[in-house]
């Protein structure tokens, strides 16, 4: 009896979902726009937060213009469901922060087949997955590593043993900023050595730990490469400990407010501004337009200009 | 004859030194592959990388040694730490630090309210802890790092980078509460009755009230030193992310049951823990050292582990398989 | 009426599944049209999948913390070994699976060292695995057939979803009425009466692990067929714990000898339901952990508020 009755229960809300379930077509065309945006892991740092925030202030600034904001807290499948969500409110436009520049192809390709455009910002999609997306908004983390590779040439005059401290595996930025590092510094200076590469997760205290480790094996280092200043500043941690900050040389693919002042105080030489503020607004300006219906080019890159200790006052301190 | 005697006698230190014997084993093996493994200066390293776990590890011996588990404390030092250093420049060093001890206190009451008073079980409600306390994290900062505006200024630093006679201060708080949390174990009436809690729950001779105490005991305890940790950690890197503790659990649990800690409860031993915990933390300086790639430690630590415990269970029961 | 009362209050996730709904349509009636619904089913099959296995796992009185990890192990398998043909490497991917529930078995089982201990053993390794499998970064597969499948469906149903009913079934039916099925509950009921009266209790437990962690593969090739991709970092750090969770939303009990696959179901679709409802109600992140926290924290508290009024009941009985 008991088990009939619950299959009957079971049944009845299955059937009831189906029967009450409303159709599909409700294209809501108001003449409002409303941006879809699932975002990678809000919290984890402040470049995140703040890119969140000024992404929510923009839009609400703008006339006619909403937003549903998601947040895929790092997860890849959980972002692959939000984008099925995003298609299911038939948003004029999804903008993708990707978790993972490869699971995320499917993801983009079903929003393609419903029609509505995708717009990447932040961290890129793999390439097989640019036939699907509208563009690409935000930084070229690229170059950002090859900035960084510049600075430190410059600095060790192109002689010398360098550790790198890179973000977190697997990651796109993480990657591209590697990859830009090391691309240049094998194109422009065979006489630097990179002796290790060593993942930190993007977490200061581990950060520190690998710097002690690396100074430990190693006692020939002469400079580091970090991928942004919040590993910066957890590896200057354990280089002022060994008495070694600022003889051994630190450039940063990304400036913090904390790295902002450790070039003040000479312990970081070279570092790239990336304001997540711009971040978030070419994001917003670019998905708008493609709401609209406006053509796009594919790469809408925003300035991410060089920073050292000689152009450091034109810029602000970055908040975060 | 003879045979069986040795057999039996190797059995017996087996079961008493086996942790001990993986502890060397590990140390000679690094110290022959790398030359700087065994130098002063990287023992004091991985003395002090390990400090923060091993202090959180000696609320968890308690917790287990109940019959019970902690899993919010990965994300309990993620909140201390963040307390700590946002509340710094606000109200002060001292103050600040009280106010983490405080949080950590509270959430152990919490969990241990629930645990030992409401007998609902410890995994599932300190899961569902994890997940409140990352989210009161986040909602406190608002999602930013916290930070001090002027980290040179104050002497909170200290307890995280100083240094006494050329001993990282971090070791000499986990020395501290390590020698606190065994002699509470060893010498006092609670330790003895925790041990009896834990080793028979249901036919201890202890008064149904008093056992319930203990085990709230036992959570508070817990909240207590994973808030010390939090303020090691925040003073060792001067800021706090939201999630810099994520994962801090399983490390820890993982140490305190290689160090023998019975999952059954009833049985547990401090040093041992940090016996444990130090093992955890060779293994990810040591592979550093050597050049692996630095996940590769993960499946050394799952065969050390299996290894242990299992040598553990062996020489106790005579048998390899029962 | 009564009798759906009291079916109610003895199985209180279907209520609260049913409460849930009504309130989200409420606040957002998109959620009641028949594709946000399919939706939530598509969203729900790899944890539905996973959580049978636990379910067996724990109705025989352990779990396992591995889950997590052996999913992403099985999705980077099936994902990378895709130049062999898709079916081998699916293949590969299952039994890799089974095999670590095969270690997990046989030292729980026969070694008899704690299911704590063995599976954040593996949980931990398995990861390890992953990396140096992946050398740390994404896999992506080279055939499309494979995501094809993920996202096709059958009479308008996903199919994903429907391979998890069919799985869901047959393990229900095997519970039920197969002597395996009998064995898990009496083991897990009582593991020394289970030997006593002659149940081969190690072969039960071992053939329970690898079931676990096959459902693992399983749900770790679903996966991966939805993104045709496979990342390092998938099932860390914390899908075993809600795997754990969603069976015990299921009214499976912790210390064994009691559950069912149907009523997991219903909490894989309340926890569906929810983070279907979070994305809708465009809910931030924090708050969404906060409330699975205290929702996790309720329905333990609930249940055991109903164990004690059954015990209590059985006590007047007597």
């Amino acid at each position: 009896m008991k088990r009939i009755l619950t299959v009957l229960i079971v049944l009845m809300l299955a059937v009831s979902g189906l029967v009450f379930a409303t159709g599909d077509a409700e294209a809501t065309d108001d003449g409002t726009i409303v941006i879809g945006h699932t975002a990678n892991n809000v919290g984890i740092d402040s470049y995140q937060t703040t890119h969140d925030q000024v992404f929510r202030d923009t839009v609400a600034a703008l006339e006619g213009v909403s937003a549903i904001q998601l947040d895929a807290g790092g997860d890849v499948a959980l972002q692959i469901n939000q984008v099925e969500d995003l298609i299911q409110k038939n948003v004029d436009v999804i903008v993708i922060w990707p978790v993972n520049g490869k699971a995320i192809v499917p993801a983009a390709k079903k929003a393609f087949d419903a029609g509505i455009p995708v717009l990447i910002c932040n961290s890129l999609i793999d390439e097989s997955g640019y036939q699907y997306v509208k563009g690409f908004a935000g930084p070229d983390t690229y170059e950002e590593g090859v900035n960084a590779a510049v600075g430190m040439i410059e600095a060790l005059d192109g002689e010398g043993n360098v550790v790198e401290l890179m973000g977190m595996p697997g990651y796109v930025t993480a990657i591209r900023r590697s990859e830009g590092f090391q691309d240049k510094i094998a194109d422009d200076a065979p006489g630097i050595e990179i002796l290790a590469t060593e993942p930190t997760d993007w977490n200061r205290e581990k950060a520190t730990r690998v710097m002690e480790n690396l100074l430990t094996k190693y006692q020939n280092i002469d400079g580091v490469y970090v991928a942004d200043d919040n590993i910066g500043i957890g590896a200057l941690n354990a280089l002022k400990e060994a008495g070694r900050a600022g003889d051994i040389v630190m450039t940063s693919a990304c400036m913090f407010g904390e790295g902002y002042d450790a070039m003040e105080e000479g312990f970081i030489y070279g570092s790239v501004y990336q304001s997540p503020a711009e971040d978030a607004k070419k994001a917003v300006e670019v998905a708008v337009k493609l709401a609209n219906g406006e053509e796009v080019p594919f790469w809408n890159f925003f300035e991410t200009p060089v920073v050292t200790k000689a152009n450091m006052d034109q810029f602000e301190r970055p908040n975060f | 004859m003879q045979l069986s005697v040795i057999k039996k006698k190797a059995l017996g230190f087996a079961e008493k030194q086996g942790l001990v014997i993986a502890f060397l084993l590990l140390v000679i093996f690094f110290s022959i592959a790398s030359d700087v493994f065994l130098t002063y200066g990287n023992i004091i390293l991985v003395l002090r990388q390990v400090s923060i776990l091993g202090i959180i590890a000696c609320g968890m011996t308690f917790v287990i040694i109940g019959g019970n588990f902690d899993l919010s404390v990965g994300s309990l030092t993620s909140l201390t730490t963040v307390v700590v250093i946002s509340l710094h420049d606000k109200i002060g060093p001292i103050p600040a630090m009280i106010v983490a001890l405080l949080v950590g206190m509270l959430s152990g009451t919490l969990a241990g309210y629930l645990i030992g008073y409401l007998k609902l079980n410890s995994m599932i409600i300190t899961l569902g802890l994890l997940g409140v306390i990352q989210a009161v994290t986040l909602i406190y900062t608002g999602g930013k790092y916290s930070r001090l505006t002027d980290p040179d200024e104050t002497w909170f630093g200290f307890i995280g980078r100083g240094f006494v006679l050329g001993i990282p201060f971090p070791v000499i708080i986990l020395a501290v509460v390590i020698i606190i949390f065994a002699v509470i174990l060893m010498k006092t009436v609670f330790g003895r009755q925790l041990l009896a809690v834990g080793g028979n729950q249901v036919a201890s001779k202890f008064s149904g009230i008093k056992e319930t105490r203990i085990i709230m005991l036992t959570f508070i305890a817990s909240g207590l030193v994973t808030g010390i940790g939090g303020i090691v950690l925040g003073s060792r890197i001067m800021a706090a992310q939201n999630y810099i503790g994520e994962g801090y659990e399983f490390q820890v649990i993982t140490g305190v049951i290689l160090g023998g800690t019975s999952l059954t409860g009833g049985e547990g031993n401090i040093f041992k823990s940090f016996l444990g915990i130090l093992i955890v933390g060779m293994l990810m300086n040591g592979f550093i050292l050597l050049g692996f790639p630095y996940y590769t430690q993960w499946v050394a630590q799952w065969v050390i582990l299996v290894v242990v415990v299992w040598i553990d269970i062996a020489s106790k029961r005579g048998k390899v398989l029962a | 009426m009564k009798k759906i009362l009291r079916f109610f209050k003895k199985k209180p996730i279907w209520a609260i599944l049913l409460l849930l709904v009504v309130i989200i349509t409420i606040l957002a009636p998109e959620f009641i049209r028949r594709r946000n619904l399919l939706n939530i089913l598509l969203q729900s099959s790899v944890n539905g999948v996973m959580a049978v296995g636990m379910t067996y796992l724990m109705i025989n009185g352990f779990f396992d913390l591995s889950v997590g990890t052996v999913m992403g192990f099985s999705a980077a398998l099936a994902v990378g070994l895709q130049p062999l043909g898709i079916f081998p490497a699916v293949i590969i991917a299952l039994l890799a699976g089974a095999g670590i529930g095969a270690v997990n078995g046989f030292l729980v089982a026969r070694a008899k060292i704690n299911a704590f201990v063995v599976t954040l053993g593996s949980f931990i390794g398995v990861r390890g695995l992953i990396y140096i499998y992946t050398k740390e970064d994404a896999l992506i597969g080279e055939r499309m057939v494979f995501s094809d499948f993920g996202s096709s469906s059958v009479l308008g149903i996903p199919t994903l979803f429907i391979i998890m009913l069919v799985i869901a079934v047959i393990a229900e039916f095997v519970l039920r009425k197969t002597p395996h099925g009998r064995n898990t509950y009496a083991v897990g009921g009582n593991y020394e009466a289970a030997e006593n009266a002659g149940i081969r209790v190690n072969r039960t437990v071992m053939v329970n692990f690898i079931l676990c962690s096959l459902a693992a593969a399983v749900g770790g090739v679903l996966l991966a067929s939805r993104m045709n991709a496979a990342t390092p970092g998938l099932g860390w750090p914390d899908q075993n714990l809600m795997i754990i969770a969603t069976v015990v939303l299921g009214g499976t009990s912790l210390n064994g000898g009691y559950g069912s696959i149907v009523h997991t179901m219903g909490g894989v679709l309340t926890i569906g339901v929810i983070q279907n409802a979070l994305n809708l109600l465009n809910v931030q992140s924090y708050y969404n952990m906060l409330l699975m926290g205290i929702i996790l924290i309720l329905v333990v508290f609930a249940d055991s508020r109903f164990k004690q009024a059954r015990n209590a009941l059985r006590v007047t009985d007597s």
